[in-house]
């Protein structure tokens, strides 16, 4: 788009390359100060291809030059100019190398925030894991249920007990999750919220047998499940499905909620949840996870996340 | 003896309605429960054509809340709020005149709403606009909250559609009918033009620099400028340069 301007340099300096100006001394004092800037951009540039060239091939360019420079009959700058880069080239190996040093302690850095990442996601995890709102409003409605439908009533508080004991353990450090567990947990949940919200919940849960014992992080499931009923299915007045399913795709660990709500809102307050998802997926996979959030032809909202499909070992 | 006061029972779960309503016939065995809404707008419509002298409100219900209920209601009934654990609108409340019930509702304490209920029935109900302003800003609600720039942007990848999170986004770029979405990993369509993009973005967050390019300001890696003094942007981990044009040099000043 912008040609990278070779103009010799002292062509551009010369007065005719100033431009016209409603200011003409500021305007001069700009095309220098610009002529400066080409002249060491291209000494750099210069510079960093000595660092870098093999000495083979400095070596080919400088008899070239001298050749050139014969036919022209001015052997001499281009002899000085030579032994000039032959030296420069000592000591620029230096420069590369410690670039390569400044590159790899950049890189370090960058870990440690990764880790710091994880270390506060899990934090940010732990807080968001029981709702006190879901609790009581659980606890409220198994108090209804006693008196008028106990054998409910038992029903829905054995699902807050597997609720509780499934979320407790991703409290731990340590362990490998697998998606067995968070897709208990979010049975239990699920089970638990359709009491509650009766055929406005209609939960689906597709997960082949074979795939729970892949690992999967901890708390993201559980995530997209709670913000498919509450931005999703909450809010619409008739209610609607909600499918929890997995699949390999290309090799990757493939995890979708889909819910047939109101639909994913572009703007407001709010995605903190997603957000922590994605920081934790980077935190833990870098490039190979991914989260999807897509909008099915049929209306609502589908969230999928990708991740390296791995198999947990087997804990004794 | 003036006929038996009437209330409304507002909540979202059939089974907490359910609980109240029996609770309160414990309690005020001359309440008459003379109907039920499952949420705000249900519960106004309510209000309006059954005129109780009570509404047992629940804060948290989809679409309209609670306490946006309240707003349209508060003159018309004595209002309840109702919920199962919001700390700070019970700091809300404990400051002001109106009373709640904390789900599930002891018989003692309902008892005691019930009572302050009896004494305030031949008043007019209590406006609440002092409560109502104090609860939208404790429960981060304002309703109306000034930033509703896009926070996503919905488009086309292949043949599905995204939501795409804008920090995700380096820039967008007007290509014949569509508006090109760059991200770090893949590009997708939106039929939005520039023109009227630009208005739905955070301008902290987005600048347009030509007047078919804007650009996530995050995503910048370096501005260069060549001697006409024609600026050019690069972005990070892309090979584009972005032009800047003339009438939005001024964004780089600076630099």
């Amino acid at each position: 788009m912008n040609p990278d301007p070779r103009t010799p340099p002292g062509a551009a300096a010369s007065p005719r390359a100033v431009p016209v100006s409603a200011v003409p001394a500021s305007g001069a004092r700009q095309s220098l100060r610009d002529v400066r800037e080409l002249i060491v951009v291209l000494w750099w540039r210069f510079f960093d291809w000595l660092a870098v060239v093999s000495w083979k091939k400095l070596l080919l360019v400088s008899i070239l030059g001298i050749i050139l420079a014969g036919i022209l009959q001015h052997p001499l700058p281009a002899l000085m100019l030579i032994i000039a880069s032959f030296i420069i080239k000592v000591v620029a190996g230096g420069k590369r190398r410690a670039e390569l040093t400044a590159d790899e302690a950049t890189k370090r850095a960058e870990t440690e925030q990764l880790e710091r990442t994880v270390v506060e996601a899990r934090m940010e995890a732990l807080q968001a894991q029981i709702e006190p709102h879901f609790l009581f409003n659980t606890l409220a409605s198994i108090d209804q249920l006693i008196q008028t439908d106990p054998p409910r009533a038992s029903k829905m508080q054995q699902s807050l007990i597997r609720y509780l004991r499934s979320a407790m353990p991703q409290m731990r450090e340590g362990s490998r999750p697998t998606l067995g567990q968070q897709v208990n947990l979010c049975t239990a949940f699920l089970e638990i919220m359709a009491v509650r919200m009766e055929d406005r919940l209609r939960p689906v849960v597709n997960v082949p047998e074979g795939l729970k014992s892949a690992v999967f992080p901890s708390m993201m499931l559980q995530t997209l499940v709670e913000n498919a009923i509450k931005h999703g299915l909450e809010p619409k007045t008739d209610g609607g499905r909600l499918e929890i399913g997995a699949a390999i795709v290309d090799g990757q660990l493939t995890v979708h909620v889909q819910d047939t709500g109101v639909g994913f809102l572009p703007r407001g307050e709010g995605g903190v949840g997603l957000a922590n998802i994605r920081d934790r997926l980077k935190a833990l996979y870098r490039d190979r996870a991914e989260l999807i959030i897509g909008v099915p032809a049929t209306g609502g909202t589908c969230a999928t996340i990708k991740v390296p499909y791995e198999i947990a070992p087997v804990s004794t | 003896m003036p006929a038996s006061p009437t209330a409304v029972v507002v909540d979202d779960e059939r089974l907490m309605r359910e609980q109240l309503v029996a609770r309160l016939k414990d309690a005020w065995p001359e309440l008459q429960i003379i109907g039920e809404a499952g949420n705000g707008s249900e519960a106004i419509a309510m209000v309006q054509s059954l005129e109780p002298d009570v509404v047992f409100l629940d804060i948290s219900m989809p679409g309209m809340d609670g306490i946006q209920a309240a707003r349209a209601i508060a003159r018309a009934a004595h209002i309840v709020f109702v919920t199962a654990h919001d700390e700070h609108a019970i700091a809300a409340f404990e400051q002001g005149a109106v009373d709640y019930v904390l789900k599930p509702a002891e018989p003692e304490r309902l008892a005691v709403t019930c009572e302050r209920l009896r004494s305030r029935l031949a008043q007019a109900p209590d406006p609440m606009d002092g409560l109502l302003a104090r609860l939208s800003d404790r429960l981060g609600n304002g309703g109306v909250a000034p930033r509703d720039y896009l926070r996503w942007v919905q488009a086309s990848v292949g043949a599905n559609l995204r939501m795409i999170p804008t920090g995700d986004i380096l820039f967008f770029r007007a290509e014949d009918k569509y508006t090109r979405v760059q991200t770090p990993g893949f590009e997708a369509l939106i039929r939005k033009p520039i023109k009227e993009l630009i208005d739905e973005l955070d301008p902290k967050e987005f600048w347009q620099i030509h007047r078919a390019t804007v650009v996530r300001v995050d995503a910048i890696e370096q501005v260069s400028r060549n001697f006409r003094g024609q600026q050019t942007v690069h972005v990070k981990g892309r090979p584009e340069k972005l032009e800047v044009s003339r009438s939005f040099n001024h964004l780089f000043k600076q630099m």
